[in-house]
């Protein structure tokens, strides 16, 4: 399909390897502007690699990758300003409350750091009632939803969603999906990585499917 | 891989006639007696450890800015033959240095650099066997490779200092005068070998890259 | 450039507050850091006239071994976190995390330090007040060259399967200056520096601390690349 809109997402012929083993194999895929994208497959067939590769966590071993333009080897840093990515474990240090882990999080993307916009932020995921306890004491769900309210600070153009929906129960896995809708009503590009296949697809636009570091599948839902 | 062998033919018979020259031919030293024929060996291998050492910082460098594998290749053989080549210094200089000063180690700045130095290299050779990643294997190893050589001479300056504080500065050694003829052809003779060992330990070392390094379409 | 300093102080702030929530860094610091210096008297005996002699020596022995414990922690605690791949996942030059790492270490050890130089001089019968001075020039200018190549070789060894061994091989070449140094300047600066050697050491200490400083700065970004 031609576009002439410039795609959000391109990568060509991406490799990677680790060690002896390779978990992405020659990946081709490209996506425009404002959609969502549903990445599916089983554990260890390269989704998690290749979120990585697009937030420039990892190098690429071969082939290119690029996001809103920008080449992932040569310009990490204008893809780190634009893109953010969900861990399923989430980024939070567990000696520090809720907000204190959200006021670390504004410092480095230099993004508001005031006590009660931090608070609003962690109302809107259902946090205020723990969001001066130490995440110590989250359970996993509500780490997951301090995540959540992690990307909402950040606010970035590509979001990349590794497993958003595991550990989460049903109000939080809503609360994921409206997260979503509202990213790609607000224009974001949204990659949801995940094994789940039926609340990856609830919003998506497009669904890719790889196996062993390969896409095999691609698809509108 | 004919200039290879002539040059593998050259390096055997340039430190082979040096060793003999210095071991047989050579008259003995008139103060230091037949020990002093260790020094023939002992001295170019010392600047041979040292000059590995330099490839490594370079080829680390080179790594660090081309990202190519084969710096990092260049840097692993460097870092294999200096590492022979510091201990066999030590050794050596342990060996001379009994009859002559009486004792088997002194805190002299440059023996002192050299065991250090040793010990840097073994740390690089540490490092990267902690990785089956070949990039991030030469990435921590580059990185070794680099701050090692920066550390070195200021150890050696550091001890310097140490020791000119300790002991009146008139040390027993007296190596100046050794550089006869002979001395200087075996310093021909081991950079030659040196060079020799470095293309076949690289060439080795591509080949098992090669092994360790399948293609995407393979199995893994 | 203020965006770096930002960000290490955002990380140095992490730090410093987890650290105080727990405090367990800094009281296993101490209690480790009494540890040696009794020890060390124990074995060299109740010669006071030599404890006094060694105590340059003996104290940075202490801070070192100290040191040297609390190194790992810092990068641990990005390890429990979700890695330290994370932290690089923030937009700004990476160094910001070197250096956050660095002041935080450095913190540390100064805290240390203030309790340790008295305690010192009161098992080894040795009077600092005098020379304070020199003292913390000298003081500084050694923790400082520890705490980089610690910091630098932490970063390094985190993912690193023997990591036990492979730290204190990697970081004791790069420690001898600093020892060297640090006590060289301590013991002349309690002696009254009578042949006016301390500037030599202090200069030693500078120049290594600038050198590796910049070098290790400048390289670290390759240590964080996957």
């Amino acid at each position: 399909m031609v576009s002439d809109v410039a795609p959000a997402v391109r990568v060509e012929g991406l490799t990677k390897r680790f060690g002896r083993r390779w978990a992405l194999r020659g990946v081709d895929f490209q996506t425009p502007p404002s959609t969502v994208v549903a990445l599916l497959g089983a554990n260890g067939t390269g989704k998690t690699t290749l979120l990585r590769v697009l937030a420039t966590l990892l190098r690429p071993t071969g082939g290119t990758a690029e996001v809103l333009g920008a080449d992932v080897a040569r310009s990490p840093d204008a893809i780190r300003r634009s893109t953010a990515l969900m861990t399923p474990l989430g980024h939070a240090y567990d000696e520090l409350t809720g907000v204190e882990n959200l006021v670390f999080a504004a410092r480095m993307c230099d993004r508001p750091a005031g006590r009660d916009g931090l608070l609003e932020l962690l109302g809107a995921v259902g946090l205020e009632a723990s969001a001066d306890l130490p995440v110590r004491s989250y359970s996993t769900g509500m780490r997951k939803r301090l995540e959540l309210a992690r990307i909402r600070l950040i606010a970035p153009r590509v979001v990349l969603l590794d497993e958003p929906f595991t550990s989460l129960d049903g109000a939080g896995v809503e609360l994921v999906q409206d997260e979503i809708g509202r990213w790609r009503s607000e224009g974001a590009t949204v990659l949801i990585a995940s094994h789940l296949v039926s609340e990856a697809t609830r919003h998506a636009d497009r669904t890719v499917r790889l196996r062993e570091g390969k896409i095999v599948e691609e698809a509108r839902p | 891989m004919k200039g290879q062998k002539t040059l593998g033919l050259v390096s055997l018979v340039g430190v082979g006639a040096c060793t003999i020259f210095a071991l047989f031919v050579l008259p003995p030293d008139r103060l230091q007696g037949e020990v002093q024929r260790l020094l023939y060996i002992h001295v170019p291998i010392a600047w041979v450890a040292m000059l590995s050492f330099f490839m490594v910082f370079l080829m680390s460098l080179l790594y660090v800015v081309q990202r190519k594998l084969k710096w990092d290749l260049m840097a692993l053989a460097a870092v294999e033959i200096g590492v022979l080549c510091t201990a066999l210094t030590l050794v050596l200089g342990s060996i001379w240095a009994k009859p002559t000063w009486g004792v088997w180690w002194e805190w002299d700045p440059r023996i002192t650099t050299t065991a250090i130095l040793l010990i840097v290299y073994i740390g690089y050779l540490i490092v990267r066997s902690m990785s089956d990643d070949p990039d991030q294997r030469a990435r921590w190893a580059s990185v070794i490779g680099i701050i090692g050589f920066v550390q070195v001479p200021v150890v050696y300056l550091s001890v310097f200092w140490w020791r000119s504080l300790h002991q009146p500065p008139s040390s027993p050694r007296s190596m100046a005068s050794a550089f006869g003829t002979v001395m200087l052809l075996s310093f021909v003779a081991y950079t030659v070998a040196f060079t020799y060992l470095m293309i076949r330990r690289y060439r080795l070392a591509q080949k098992e890259l090669a092994i360790e390094m399948r293609g995407p379409e393979e199995a893994p | 450039m203020s965006d770096l300093l930002r960000r290490a102080s955002a990380i140095l702030r992490k730090d410093l507050l987890t650290e105080l929530r727990t405090r367990q860094g800094i009281s296993a610091m101490l209690s480790f850091a009494a540890l040696v210096l009794f020890l060390f008297s124990f074995a060299i005996g109740p010669n006071t006239a030599l404890l006094g002699q060694l105590a340059g020596g003996l104290i940075w022995v202490a801070i070192i071994f100290t040191g040297t414990l609390s190194l790992s922690r810092a990068f641990q605690t990005e390890e429990l976190a979700g890695g330290i791949r994370l932290l690089r996942a923030y937009p700004g030059d990476p160094r910001a995390i070197l250096l956050g790492k660095l002041a935080g270490n450095l913190v540390l050890l100064s805290i240390l330090e203030i309790l340790l130089f008295p305690a010192a001089g009161i098992l080894f019968q040795v009077d600092f007040l005098p020379h304070l001075g020199p003292l913390l020039l000298v003081a500084a200018l050694g923790t400082f060259g520890f705490s980089i190549v610690g910091t630098f070789f932490s970063a390094l060894t985190v993912h690193a399967r023997a990591r036990e061994l492979l730290l204190p091989l990697l970081l004791f070449p790069a420690l001898i200056p600093v020892v060297l140094g640090a006590v060289g300047a301590t013991d002349e600066i309690l002696k009254g520096d009578p042949l006016g050697r301390l500037a030599g050491w202090v200069q030693l200490l500078a120049s290594y601390d600038v050198i590796l400083f910049v070098v290790c700065l400048w390289i670290f970004p390759v240590i964080l690349e996957e």
